[in-house]
């Protein structure tokens, strides 16, 4: 199944474009310009990766991640910037970003980090899917414990 | 609690086997007995690889960026800020991702790491902070109080001129400066500096249509921000306080940014300056002014010098309008000739304007500085047009009365005492002079503007062989010496220069300032009109692009034609005249350490330097990373040796290896992190047929592709022989104490390997990733040890690293360990480097012993080469 990537910068050529490309690389590409499409989607969508700009008018990059990995813990987040600054990438990824690019953006470069990201995000629904078995197992044998 | 450590027979292994987790788990149960499940187990290991493949992705990256600063500081190019923050950011982001890793691996085993890189990421932050401006500075200044002391909130050009005026004594006009202050409330009230940085952060400025568009947008931002009512306030306080009301006094804005006019930097006419303004307009024309911060010639200029963009706060001079009867410049030295102090006087009818645009005829007259002082040389011009002021607002071009067409501007009288005040003024400043002066009806000499003047090195005399083409040209002045040739391109509009081809010879009507943008792309410029004195002339000669002004028709310079522009003998040939193009070219006034080459210099050195040299040391450890490079050394490091204690056992690569076989079982293992195996493999040995791992089959392929035939012979046996010999020597104790060295291991997965092995008396370690990203793929080598003198082993350092050195690697040689990296590849092109390596490992195993007999280092060099060429060729 196609890796599901939601583009969330206000710039709304620069999302067309990205979109576009990312498309032709065969991701499943949502796009959100403004703050309150960004949960909708992810609401709505299972979408696997966010890629978000740190600043928007109305969305501060580094609080929406924090708020996303609190709502969508698997989701990950990549922050996309258009000012270089340690300080505040440090932040990003401290906050549990996966990453942080800055613009202009390589697209080679950026579909790396997605699958990368999406690996990562695969890797742990197998652990969470084996421990609710596990936790399932564990409640069947007292089930049935019960029983005898 | 930890378990101890136990030897036990590897027991049969096959990893794709639900089974073999099983018994992994088994042995790797807990001190409370309960059993994971082999799931969970081959999970753990696959998140465990995962992280260790982000870690080193990140490693290289990292690498790639600090590689990329090393040589920016130590080269010639020129760069902006945004690089270097880009590439601070891009080692920040991927050192944290290193360590966020090796976190995975060894759960807050190494939490002090996060605090080390937050104390180096403030360091170099700090590093990187634009000066600190100082506090509490009026928004508005007379020019009455200003001297050089005010050089931070009024910018070099007003303080000069506050200081010819207060101290030097010499007429200046009347005025006041908007400050640097006001400039940072007005960029911090419109919140403009984040979308500036941005804008300058996303747009590649070394293409001229980005440039342009970048500099469209930043004039842009600015001009429709809003100046804050106290400022607004205060200059109009300003202007109805000194101004004139029964005389409707106009002004002239002039920009005086920080770091303008300074001695490196001349910035001449790179900003707006706007003349005749009325009070009215003057809040509105103020935000012009700082606009012109970003035009295209501004911002290469700032770039060709090294200067940070958010080190050039924009002051503001408003001072009185002169109108001026005549006016222009005078440098106190010819400017194309150092050994020549005569004072050039370039001067013009009306404002001075004529002049440092560079569009019009204009007065030449040349004072030697004999006592007493005289007038050596007068060239009169036809100046048919002058700029004088529009009586509304602004200047307008107005024609030259006929009779005074061919009438020198100035009277001797007032060329000497022009003159009297230029060469006073450069004994004040203590260096040549370019000053800006106008006459006014009421017969006094205004002093506008002063700056420091740099001369160029005089044009080498040469002789032109008999056969040399009729020039196509031969009028003008040498604007900036020198010789160059190209092909013509005749710019007259913006969309002229947009396609503007690198290397071209640029031809002008008139030589504007604002075709300075073009000049580091320009091989030489000759214009129809102009001087020596205008401000393209004097950026051309900062630059080094000879130029040729005021050259009459240039109809024959046609489009596309090649031509040799020969600026000092003042002169345009067809075709290349290699004669005048063998003349040594003068070099650009050098400036060694701009403001951005040191910003650089100072952040790389919480970068760069590695102070973790060895693992096994009691040094290495997080404490005592003092550089980002010491953090990404560490993590790597302890990453690799993470992998091997998996489960908190250190005998784990005892259970989770097998022993390769080839003919006979070898002294290494290999541990397979995925994929690195065929298929199943089952029982103790693996078989090289089983191998999956392109790297290592590759570092296989080149240590047998060429028979060994150095010392010792091969024995009988063959070459299982001598790998076992050079494997397994008894009598060697590694240096190297990590938990896995008593044996040599192949990591592998399908396109990664990491060899830790000891061949001879040597130690090696070689990695590898060579998968389908490019970007992320890497070959790095190191070698270390030998068991011949220091000296002996040190040569075979040197001679090794030669070797790779000639083939692309990034080589270091630090005694007897040679270190050597390749980035950026094709995966075959990795494959092909582990080869040569492989071939390596192999033949320079005891040369160490031969290499105080330069004659048999030769041999083995050209041997060597050879091989590899063959290994290349195969």
């Amino acid at each position: 199944m196609a890796i599901a990537v939601l583009l969330v910068d206000d710039e709304e050529t620069f999302v067309e474009t990205l979109a576009k490309r990312l498309t032709l690389r065969r991701f499943n590409v949502y796009t959100a310009t403004r703050a309150p499409r960004v949960f909708e989607t992810l609401d709505e969508n299972l979408i696997d990766v966010v890629v978000l700009d740190v600043r928007m008018p109305d969305l501060d990059g580094i609080e929406a991640t924090q708020k996303i990995k609190t709502s969508h813990p698997l989701v990950e987040v990549i922050l996309l910037t258009g000012h270089a600054s340690m300080e505040a990438s440090l932040e990003g990824l401290k906050m549990g970003a996966f990453d942080y690019l800055i613009k202009p953006v390589n697209i080679d470069e950026l579909v790396y980090k997605i699958e990368d990201a999406h690996r990562k995000k695969v890797l742990q629904e197998e652990k969470i899917r084996r421990l609710r078995d596990q936790t399932d197992e564990t409640a069947d044998e007292a089930g049935s414990g019960a029983s005898d | 609690m930890r378990r101890p450590t136990r030897r036990v027979p590897a027991p049969a292994i096959d990893m794709h086997d639900p089974s073999w987790w099983r018994r992994l788990i088994d042995r790797l149960r807990g001190p409370s007995g309960e059993v994971p499940d082999p799931e969970a187990a081959r999970e753990l290991f696959q998140r465990r690889y995962h992280a260790l493949r982000l870690l080193l992705a990140a490693n290289t990256r990292a690498l790639k960026s600090m590689a990329t600063m090393e040589q920016a500081v130590l080269s010639n190019r020129i760069f902006p800020m945004a690089f270097v923050r880009t590439h601070c950011t891009a080692v920040g982001v991927n050192v944290f991702k290193m360590v966020r890793n090796l976190d995975t691996l060894a759960p807050e085993k190494y939490s002090l790491l996060f605090e080390r890189l937050q104390a180096i990421q403030r360091e170099i932050d700090h590093e990187i902070a634009a000066l600190p401006r100082p506090p509490d500075t009026p928004f508005v200044l007379p020019m009455s109080g200003i001297s050089h002391q005010h050089l931070d909130v009024a910018g070099s050009k007003m303080a000069t001129l506050g200081e010819i005026g207060n101290d030097v004594g010499l007429t200046v006009p009347p005025g006041f400066v908007i400050t640097t202050s006001a400039y940072e409330s007005l960029i911090a009230a419109n919140d403009l500096q984040p979308e500036i940085d941005r804008l300058l952060q996303t747009h590649q400025r070394e293409r001229i249509d980005e440039l342009f568009v970048l500099s469209s947008m930043l004039q842009q931002l600015i001009l429709s921000a809003e100046v804050p009512t106290d400022i607004a306030d205060a200059i109009d306080d300003a202007a109805a306080e000194i101004g004139d009301p029964a005389a409707d006094t106009t002004f002239a804005l002039r920009s005086s940014a920080l770091g303008e006019d300074s001695a490196d930097v001349s910035f001449a006419g790179q900003y707006e300056s706007l003349l005749n303004v009325r009070r009215t307009n003057l809040v509105a024309s103020y935000l012009e002014v700082v606009a012109s911060k970003y035009t295209p010639q501004a911002m290469q200029y700032r770039l060709q010098r090294g200067l940070r963009d958010d080190d050039v706060a924009m002051s503001v001079g408003c001072l009185w309008m002169v109108d001026a009867r005549s006016g222009g410049v005078a440098y106190t030295g010819n400017p194309g000739d150092r050994e020549d102090d005569s004072v050039f006087i370039s001067s013009a009818w009306g404002l001075p304007k004529a002049i440092v645009d560079g569009r019009f005829a204009s007065d030449l007259i040349i004072v030697d500085r004999a006592e007493p002082p005289r007038i050596t040389s007068r060239e009169i011009g036809d100046k048919k047009t002058k700029f004088i002021l529009h009586h509304r607002e602004g200047v307008r071009r107005s024609d030259v009365e006929e009779d005074l067409q061919r009438q020198s501007s100035l009277t001797d009288t007032e060329a000497l005492a022009i003159a009297e005040m230029a060469v006073r003024l450069e004994g004040h400043f203590g260096t040549p002079v370019d000053i800006e002066w106008a006459t006014t009806n009421d017969d006094r000499i205004v002093v506008l503007q002063c700056r420091p003047f740099s001369q160029s090195m005089r044009g080498l005399d040469h002789e032109l062989p008999a056969d040399t083409p009729a020039p196509l040209v031969r009028a003008g002045v040498g604007a900036s010496p020198g010789a160059a040739a190209g092909v013509v391109r005749r710019v007259g509009r913006d969309a002229d220069a947009l396609s503007f081809p690198d290397g071209a010879i640029l031809v002008l009507s008139q030589p504007l300032p604002r075709w300075a943008a073009l000049l580091d792309r320009t091989a030489a410029v000759v214009a129809e009109e102009g001087g020596v004195a205008g401000h393209l002339a004097t950026v051309a000669r900062e630059l080094a692009v000879p130029a040729l002004f005021g050259a009459g028709s240039l109809d024959a310079l046609e489009d596309g034609i090649e031509v040799t522009v020969d600026a000092s003998g003042r002169a345009v040939y067809p075709g290349r005249i290699e004669a005048l193009l063998s003349v040594p070219g003068v070099t650009p006034d050098s400036i060694p350490d701009n403001p951005i080459r040191k910003t650089l210099r100072r952040v790389l050195t919480h970068i760069s330097p590695l102070n973790l040299i060895d693992p096994d040391g009691i040094d290495f450890k997080p404490a005592n990373c003092r550089t980002l490079h010491d953090i990404t050394r560490f993590c790597h490091e302890q990453a690799v040796r993470e992998i091997f204690a998996f489960g908190s056992d250190a005998s784990f690569p005892e259970y989770a290896s097998k022993q390769l076989h080839h003919n006979v079982p070898m002294q290494w293992w290999v541990l397979d992190l995925g994929n690195g195996l065929k298929d199943t493999v089952t029982g103790k040995y693996v078989h090289l047929e089983d191998i999956a791992c392109k790297p290592m089959l590759a570092l296989w392929d080149g240590m047998i592709a060429v028979p060994w035939d150095g010392p010792p012979a091969v024995s009988g046996r063959g070459l299982a022989s001598v790998l076992f010999q050079a494997t397994a020597n008894p009598a060697l104790s590694s240096p190297f104490k990590k938990p896995y060295a008593d044996k040599n291991y192949f990591i592998i997965s399908k396109h990664f390997m990491n060899l830790q092995s000891r061949f001879g008396f040597h130690f090696t370690n070689v990695e590898a990733l060579a998968g389908e990203r490019p970007e992320e793929n890497y070959l790095s080598f190191s070698f270390k040890g030998g068991a011949a003198d220091r000296d002996r082993k040190a040569g075979r350092a040197r001679f090794i690293g030669g070797l790779l050195a000639n083939l692309g690697f990034e080589t270091g040689v630090t005694e007897d360990m040679v270190t050597a990296r390749r980035t950026n590849l094709e995966h075959q092109a990795v494959e092909d480097g582990v080869r040569v390596v492989g071939y390596l490992l192999m033949h320079t195993r005891q040369l160490d012993m031969i290499m105080n007999k330069p004659a048999m280092v030769e041999h083995y060099r050209k041997k060597m080469q050879a091989d590899i060429e063959g290994l290349a060729e195969d």
